[in-house]
């Protein structure tokens, strides 16, 4: 979004920007395995041909051109950051049962075409076009990924599907410092779309929606972008925070395997497998407010410095916090310590986040409304995001963020094979 | 909404006899006149022999196999070749533009229609067919259809081609418009004796009974297709749609049902409604008389078909023209009813043609069980009373019954001269 409207914007001087942008991110990315930094080197994907090997994408390499659609987990989750985002809540209207199927198949078709890309056949005479066009005659991949997730609704007793529901998928609480819109809540589906451009991620948007109109409707839905690293490392969100520093590595399979990914058998269904729960949290932030506030105050609250993105007990980013026993540089209160305290036993309670900033309009104040699009991806939604949100009630910070929406989905394992469709394992 | 929209009512598509999509047959004419003026060209602007030999002059630029068309050459250039994707470099090398159709010759359908191809321009269709005997068929604006020489197609059949269909001309549809103009003029009486009873009514001061002959009235007019400006100035002295942000019970420039449904539900003194619906019972007249003497375009029964429920979607399902009474389901109800009207004469056109036609009808009765189901004898649920749940299957309902009659219309788009 604010990409296009920048004199930066697309054209000459990006590149050249960017370009600049990339040799300084680089360095930071070398100190520690960070996912956010791909975002920096955003060059033109279009002339960027798919990766022959997916599993092999650095940080630091350019926009990815394509994903793979089919893999024993979805695109979306470990995935690195894209640009742009939509997170689209829908109830499924379909009714029955085998109508929830259809649904499914053809959302899972929609989505392996729109990844692959290509251009559209002819739609003949006896029909309007069936794509859109707006990403033009020839669809390119255009790092587009598309998650689905499922909801606690969808296994109430339209389906039949109670008896198949992840064991920890719950209908998400309000919190003591949430002020949530019923309206901007839950969800049966949640459709994660994320790509290098908006118009990719609006194409995908109306494709799937228009070959799914009777079936499922629309209930919420919050776009985001992610900013470019100001000037290296971790971008920012919209307090002007490097946001995600501590984010587990996604190139740690081992670390994903023990936070990410859930293990079906045990608690969970079987077909819960490789798939993950997916906390989304539409966040506002007051940042008029905000701006009121002493810098002082504000690296206080974090427990991180503004401009550079460390810890206050540090010099760089990467440097790891050190929580003295008086909170002498790093306050008990602070943001980070009670989010990640560090400690042997909390080292299981962090969830893998893929926020994005969100920007709205404006209040009948005169205010911006602005904020954060968290998304925490999680093995166990009450063992680390649940955990974690607890820890962090009252923190100073609440009087300057106000949570207003959200839910809890799980994110379905991945499709395998080219008959495989999206959330299969459910009915089986 | 710009104001002038809002003012109207059903938003005009391009003035109230031009709908968007007839603009583009008007842009025809125009390109034709240009066209001879500019050029002045003799009609006889080729002497390519035969098909075998490739044009002369098409744009390289443009993507396929060059393709000479027009008035007087019709698809030099082509010679058949494989089964498959094919893709032409139509080159208009005539003096008139030119709308072309690649022909099964053996089925007479059509496979694209490349329509208004401007003198000297190049423009690249393409579509994927199976194996059989095939020709460019030329339609030149100005005179009759020339089809071009049968060509063999050769190879596999394809996994999938192009879905071919033979095309409804405007001969087909002369017809069906005369039975559909019929049905609405005999809609008439029965609107004409439910405004006056308004009238009547509200001269007596029984609001109750006033309400009901509103409704009755309303629902009537729904059912006879104004959707977007097709009774052009007619309709907005019948049915104009509340402003944004202005009291529609005072609104000076709002006249017909709207204008009575806010002052009657609004609580407003019988007497004061009087004048509103008097002069929509003289709107009502006027609209009778002059649809007598209106010919309905050959374009418009598919349209209609079509756009009652997209005018529904956008103005109904969103609440926009509700002015206190909390009868957009009825609104709704009717539409449904217009849109089958609409749809009836041209149903030999379609079981041909249309592979959805009994997914679309399957569509329209949901839809209008699912809206009835808010229909407590003649007390209609009103929108804002719906669940999120219910607000969800009514929106899903009628978007995906929308979503399937936008065929109808693309169907019965009146095509060329015959390619038969």
């Amino acid at each position: 979004m604010t990409d296009q409207e920048c004199p930066f914007g697309h054209g000459v001087s990006r590149r050249g920007l960017l370009g600049r942008a990339l040799g300084t991110a680089a360095g930071a990315a070398s100190v520690s395995a960070l996912a956010f930094v791909g975002g920096a080197a955003h060059a033109d994907e279009t002339s960027t041909p798919p990766s022959a090997s997916p599993g092999a994408f650095e940080s630091t390499t350019p926009d990815r051109a394509s994903y793979p659609f089919q893999g024993p987990h979805q695109q979306g989750i470990i995935t690195d950051k894209q640009r742009h985002a939509a997170f689209v809540s829908l109830d499924v209207t379909a009714t029955t049962r085998g109508d929830l199927q259809d649904l499914l198949r053809t959302i899972t078709a929609q989505a392996r075409s729109l990844a692959a890309g290509g251009t559209p056949q002819n739609a003949g005479l006896a029909q309007t076009d069936p794509d859109n066009g707006i990403v033009g005659p020839t669809v390119a991949p255009d790092g587009l990924t598309v998650t689905l997730g499922v909801g606690a609704s969808l296994f109430d007793s339209r389906f039949g599907l109670a008896k198949q529901k992840p064991a920890r998928l719950t209908r998400m609480e309000a919190f003591p410092n949430d002020a949530l819109d019923a309206s901007r809540c839950h969800g049966d589906l949640m459709l994660q779309l994320c790509a290098n451009n908006t118009d990719t991620v609006l194409h995908a948007l109306r494709q799937i929606t228009r070959v799914t109109r009777g079936a499922m409707q629309i209930r919420w839905r919050q776009d985001g972008f992610q900013s470019p690293p100001r000037p290296s490392g971790t971008p920012r969100n919209l307090l002007g925070f490097k946001d995600g520093t501590a984010n587990p590595a996604a190139t740690d399979a081992s670390l994903m395997d023990q936070l990410v990914w859930t293990k079906g058998g045990g608690a969970e269904p079987a077909w819960a497998e490789g798939g993950s729960y997916q906390a989304v949290r539409v966040i506002r932030m007051l940042v008029e407010f905000w701006d009121r506030v002493s810098l002082l105050e504000q690296e206080r609250m974090f427990g991180r410095a503004k401009d550079t993105g460390a810890p206050l007990s540090g010099d760089r980013e990467f440097d790891t916090p050190v929580y003295d026993q008086y909170g002498d540089s790093i306050s008990y209160s602070a943001h980070i310590r009670l989010a990640n305290p560090r400690t042997p036993s909390t080292d299981d309670q962090r969830p893998f986040r893929r926020s994005f900033n969100y920007d709205n309009g404006v209040d009948p104040n005169g205010n911006l409304d602005m904020g954060h699009l968290f998304v925490a991806f999680n093995q166990d939604l009450e063992r680390q995001f649940v955990t974690v949100q607890k820890r962090l009630i009252d923190e100073p910070l609440v009087d300057y963020v106000s949570p207003i929406g959200g839910g809890y989905f799980f994110a379905l394992p991945g499709v395998q094979g080219s008959s495989d469709w999206l959330g299969r394992g459910m009915f089986a | 909404m710009t104001g002038s929209q809002s003012r109207a009512g059903r938003p005009a598509r391009g003035g109230p006899l031009l709908t968007g999509r007839r603009i583009g047959a008007a842009g025809i004419v125009l390109v034709l006149a240009a066209a001879l003026i500019a050029f002045g060209r003799p009609h006889h602007s080729s002497s390519a022999p035969a098909a075998a030999v490739a044009p002369a002059h098409s744009d390289r630029a443009v993507p396929g196999v060059p393709v000479e068309v027009g008035a007087d050459v019709c698809g030099a250039g082509w010679n058949g070749g494989k089964a498959g994707e094919q893709t032409f470099a139509l080159w208009d090398n005539s003096s008139v533009p030119v709308e072309v159709y690649l022909q099964n010759v053996d089925t007479g359908k059509v496979y694209f229609d490349a329509e208004g191809i401007g003198v000297d321009v190049t423009r690249s269709f393409n579509a994927v067919i199976g194996p059989g005997h095939y020709r460019l068929y030329c339609n030149p604006s100005d005179g009759d259809g020339l089809p071009g020489p049968t060509v063999d197609v050769t190879g596999a059949a394809p996994s999938t081609t192009t879905q071919a269909m033979a095309p409804v001309t405007n001969g087909d549809l002369l017809g069906p418009i005369a039975a559909y103009h019929a049905w609405v003029t005999s809609r008439f009486p029965m609107l004409l004796r439910q405004v006056r009873a308004l009238d009547v009514d509200l001269r007596r001061g029984d609001t109750t009974a006033a309400k009901r002959d509103w409704l009755a009235g309303h629902v009537t007019y729904e059912t006879m297709g104004a959707a977007y400006d097709a009774f052009g100035d007619d309709n907005d002295a019948i049915n104009a749609m509340p402003a944004t942000g202005i009291d529609p019970a005072t609104d000076p420039d709002l006249h017909g049902f709207h204008k009575v449904e806010a002052q009657l539900w609004g609580g407003a003194d019988p007497a004061s409604i009087v004048p509103a619906a008097g002069q929509l019972v003289k709107a009502v007249s006027k609209l009778r008389t002059d649809f007598k003497n209106e010919r309905l375009n050959t374009i418009d029964i598919g349209l209609r078909s079509h756009e009652i429920l997209e005018n529904a979607v956008q103005f109904v399902l969103n609440g926009t023209d509700d002015a206190g009474s909390g009868t957009s389901l009825a609104t709704l109800d009717a539409n449904l009813t217009g849109t089958l009207a609409a749809m009836k004469p041209i149903r030999p056109l379609l079981s041909t043609r249309d592979a959805d036609l009994a997914e679309t009808d399957r569509w329209i009765k949901r839809s209008q069980r699912l809206v009835r189901s808010y229909d407590h004898h003649g007390i209609w649920t009103p929108l804002d009373a719906l669940s999120t749940r219910q607000r969800e299957a009514l929106n899903a309902t009628i978007s995906q019954t929308t979503e399937l009659l936008s065929r109808v219309a693309t169907i019965t788009e009146p095509r060329g001269a015959a390619a038969r």
